[in-house]
């Protein structure tokens, strides 16, 4: 048997790509899980940019381009939690949970598959919606400048750790927890200040929002369109805040799986 | 060579003790069978064995590792079907086997995966979605999956409950005739006593989560002063 199975990194790195594999293949055989991809993105473009041109028409300039590009990042984090947490869910949806947790397979290489097939398919859905704002509003993605590639990947830590507290809140209270999938990252969404100025909210919740990664990157992306340079201060916060949500996450998943192995929980996801 | 070697396990849910002090082991080759009422604590048994469930108390060594231990290690060298883990229904049959022969880091995926589809005879159904298939058909891709990384010790969980008995009977062939040839280790547990009699060469009952007889077949039958297993199950069954 030692002759056809692979050891260490070439064999972690087989494991990793089975994920994505099932994620790709699945996804092929799935059309309604790509209009789920395509649709609900371009809908919130065009309505976003409809109220946008609307604005600009009464004066407000940079309406745009703050809308736009809000409606554009803020897919990048919601489609990232969406797409980690629904890959975990196909397996519980399809019983294939047991033969995945009785594989060689473990716990951090599932997630890095689910991880890295998110990055995929968010590229791609975020490829499509730049390409459409461009087409439709003239609104061109790299109008924000520098910042718009770490923007973004602070938007996917985020949506990874928040796709992770999903399956580890599906782990640990059973399939009937799978709604914190699906509201996760509307939580989240008053708090992260997409579409307004931090300053809008609250002292409590401006307090509250400090703490969330993603309030920093809307609010850098305002700043860049408003003229000013990308604040790279800020973006290091958000950068320090993400490695606490996905520590905080990962944690909270190893506990998760620690008591579902330790209450036989692992074993009903199979009836 | 032992292969699996499990001592003293214990497993508690809440007020229930569903495993007490299971201990057994299957050496290189075997094929063991565990038998018992529904809530004997079979499947919680296998479960320990697999790593789905951590016991309270007791160990489990696979191929003289600690499974707690080397759980990727140990686990790489296991597989496991059950009639009641199913696989993605919307993949089809050779995608479904290329995902697990890539989960179990099989060094050649492609050719395993050809030659086990020639073995189970899957050519046919290779582009066939899984949830398109017959029960007899799951069943061959599921054992397919679970003979991929030529596993030293199967688990095998009711394998044939969903079978009827030609089909049911073809697979118990084939899983005895690559047992032989591999001198694969096997742990069944299954309600058809024909079919333990047939397959395993030693057995364990299991009641209250406690191991109550051990023995082939017809040393079990001879113990208990029946004919047969069935009437062994019965008497144990009902005390």
């Amino acid at each position: 048997m030692s002759d056809i199975v692979l050891d260490g990194w070439p064999a972690r790195r087989r494991r990793i790509a089975s994920v994505i594999r099932r994620d790709f293949f699945a996804l092929r055989r799935d059309p309604p899980r790509m209009v789920d991809m395509a649709f609900w993105p371009t809908a919130e473009l065009v309505l976003w940019g409809l109220v946008s041109m609307y604005m600009q028409q009464n004066q407000v300039h940079i309406a745009v381009a703050m809308l736009l590009g809000a409606v554009l990042l803020w897919q990048v984090m919601h489609r990232s939690q969406g797409e980690v947490a629904f890959g975990f869910l196909f397996d519980v949806w399809s019983r294939n949970l047991l033969n995945v947790f009785v594989s060689p397979l473990s716990t951090m290489e599932y997630v890095g598959g689910l991880v890295l097939a998110s990055v995929v398919k968010v590229t791609a859905t975020i490829g499509v919606m730049a390409a459409l704002a461009f087409t439709f509003y003239g609104f061109g993605v790299f109008t924000i400048g520098p910042g718009l590639v770490p923007f973004m990947a602070v938007l996917m830590v985020m949506g990874w750790a928040l796709g992770v507290v999903a399956i580890a809140c599906v782990i640990r209270f059973g399939q009937s927890a799978q709604i914190v999938a699906f509201i996760m990252v509307f939580v989240f969404q008053p708090f992260a200040a997409v579409f307004y100025p931090l300053s809008v909210l609250p002292p409590a919740a401006q307090a509250v929002a400090a703490l969330v990664p993603a309030s920093h990157v809307f609010e850098g992306m305002r700043g860049v369109l408003a003229g000013g340079g990308v604040a790279w201060d800020r973006l290091a916060v958000a950068a320090l805040l993400d490695l606490v949500y996905i520590a905080g996450a990962l944690g909270l998943l190893l506990y998760s799986l620690r008591y579902a192995r330790l209450k036989g929980k692992l074993s009903r996801f199979g009836s | 060579m032992t292969v699996l070697e499990a001592v003293s396990l214990t497993k508690r849910f809440g007020p229930v003790t569903a495993v007490d002090g299971v201990s057994f082991s299957v050496g290189e080759g075997e094929i063991v069978g565990l038998l018992g009422p529904n809530g004997a604590g079979k499947t919680t048994t296998l479960h320990m064995i697999l790593g789905l469930t951590t016991p309270d108390s007791g160990t489990i060594r696979m191929f003289g590792r600690d499974l707690a231990a080397h759980r990727t290690w140990a686990l790489s060298r296991v597989n496991f079907a059950a009639s009641y883990a199913s696989l993605p229904w919307v993949l089809r049959v050779d995608e479904l086997l290329d995902v697990f022969a890539h989960m179990y880091g099989l060094r050649n995926p492609r050719r395993q995966v050809t030659q086990l589809m020639e073995l189970l005879d899957l050519g046919e159904l290779r582009d066939r979605r899984y949830g398109q298939l017959s029960s007899g058909q799951q069943t061959r891709v599921q054992l397919a999956k679970s003979l991929l990384n030529e596993p030293g010790l199967l688990v095998l969980d009711e394998p044939t409950a969903n079978l009827d008995p030609d089909v049911g009977d073809r697979m118990r062939e084939l899983l005895l005739r690559e047992a032989h040839r591999t001198g694969r280790a096997m742990l069944i547990t299954s309600h058809n006593m024909p079919e333990v009699e047939r397959m395993c060469s030693r057995i364990h009952f299991v009641s209250g989560g406690r191991i109550v007889a051990t023995g082939s077949a017809a040393e079990l039958a001879g113990a208990y002063g029946v004919d047969d297993l069935e009437a062994v199950f019965l008497r144990v069954a009902r005390g």
